[in-house]
C-alpha cells in the first residue's frame, strides 16, 4: 500500500481495528472512529492493556493525544488460527 | 446540537452534562459530572470521586500490593496536562 | 478563553490548588491570565502532610502548568452557564480547525 504522506496512512485507517501504544506501558486495541490533528484519538469497543495484561474494555473511549507514542492497524486473525 | 464532521473532541462535548470517567497521569482516575472543557482539555467536574492506586510491596513476601485511596470533591478544575483518557463511566 | 473567564470571576474568592509535586495551597485569588498562572494571597497550607517548606509566604504566584486541580467553590459555579460556554468554545474550535485546513 504506496501512501503519500501519514495524513493519508490515517485516512486509510479509520474505522479499522487498531492497537493505540501510549508512552507509557498502556496499549488501547480498538476500532478508530476518528483522530485530529493533535493525534487526540477516540476508539470504539477498546480493550485496555497495561504491561501486556488485559485489564479494562470501554464502548467508548478518548485518548488525550500527547500520550500517544503509535498507532498501528492490528492485523486480522484468521477464524482458522483461533 | 451540532452532529458534523467526526472529531475526537465531539466525544467530549456530547458528554457534556453527563457522568464520565478520566484516567490522569500518577495512576488516579476520576468519575464525575462534566460541566465545561476547553481545547487542552481542560475540565470542570461536580460531585467527583478520585481514586488514586499505589502499588506496594510487602517486605517479607515481596508480594505486590494494590492500594486505593478515595477523595471526594464537589467541584473541581482539571488542567488537561495531566489526563490520559476519558470514557462514560464503565459498566460492571 | 473559556477557563481564564472562569477564574477571572473566581477572583476575590478563597479557592483550594493542588499542584502536581502534592503540594495543597488555600488562598485568595487575586488575579489569573490567559496561561492560568494564579496570584493568591493569605496563603495558608492545607494539609500538614501536604505543607508547602515556606510557611512565611504570604502572597504568591503559580505557573499555571504546575497545577494538577482547583477546588472550586459548587455555589460560586453556574453549571448551566458553563455548558453553555463549553459548547459555544468547542464551536469555536471546529472553526478554527476549519480554518486551518483550508489555509493548506
Amino acid at each position: 500500500m504506496t501512501s503519500k504522506s501519514p495524513s493519508d496512512f490515517l485516512k486509510n485507517i479509520i474505522g479499522k481495528p487498531v492497537i493505540v501504544k501510549l508512552t507509557s506501558s498502556i496499549e488501547y486495541k480498538g476500532i478508530l472512529a476518528c483522530l485530529d490533528a493533535y493525534m487526540n484519538i477516540s476508539l470504539e469497543q477498546a480493550e485496555e492493556w497495561i504491561e501486556g495484561q488485559f485489564k479494562n474494555k470501554y464502548a467508548d473511549i478518548f485518548i488525550r493525544g500527547n500520550n500517544v507514542f503509535y498507532v498501528t492497524p492490528q492485523k486480522k486473525r484468521n477464524l482458522q488460527d483461533l | 446540537m451540532n452532529l458534523e464532521v467526526k472529531e475526537p473532541i465531539d466525544l467530549v462535548r456530547l458528554s457534556l452534562g453527563e457522568k464520565i470517567y478520566i484516567k490522569m497521569r500518577g495512576d488516579r482516575e476520576l468519575r464525575g459530572t462534566l460541566h465545561a472543557f476547553d481545547q487542552h482539555l481542560n475540565i470542570v467536574l461536580s460531585n467527583v470521586e478520585e481514586v488514586l492506586t499505589v502499588i506496594e510491596i510487602d517486605e517479607e513476601t515481596n508480594e505486590e500490593i494494590m492500594k486505593t485511596t478515595r477523595r471526594n470533591f464537589e467541584m473541581l478544575y482539571i488542567r488537561g496536562d495531566g489526563i490520559i483518557a476519558i470514557a462514560p463511566p464503565k459498566r460492571f | 478563553m473559556l477557563f481564564y473567564q472562569l477564574f477571572k470571576s473566581l477572583i476575590g474568592q478563597t479557592i483550594t490548588i493542588e499542584l502536581k509535586n502534592d503540594i495543597m495551597i488555600t488562598g485568595k485569588l487575586i488575579s489569573v491570565d490567559q496561561f492560568l498562572n494564579l496570584k493568591l494571597s493569605d496563603v495558608q497550607g492545607t494539609d500538614p502532610k501536604k505543607n508547602p517548606i515556606l510557611s512565611s509566604l504570604k502572597t504568591c504566584f503559580i505557573r499555571g502548568n504546575v497545577i494538577r486541580y482547583v477546588l472550586l467553590p459548587q455555589d460560586q459555579i453556574d453549571t448551566q452557564l458553563l455548558k453553555e460556554s463549553a459548547i459555544k468554545e468547542a464551536a469555536k474550535i471546529k472553526e478554527e480547525e476549519r480554518k486551518m485546513q483550508n489555509r493548506k
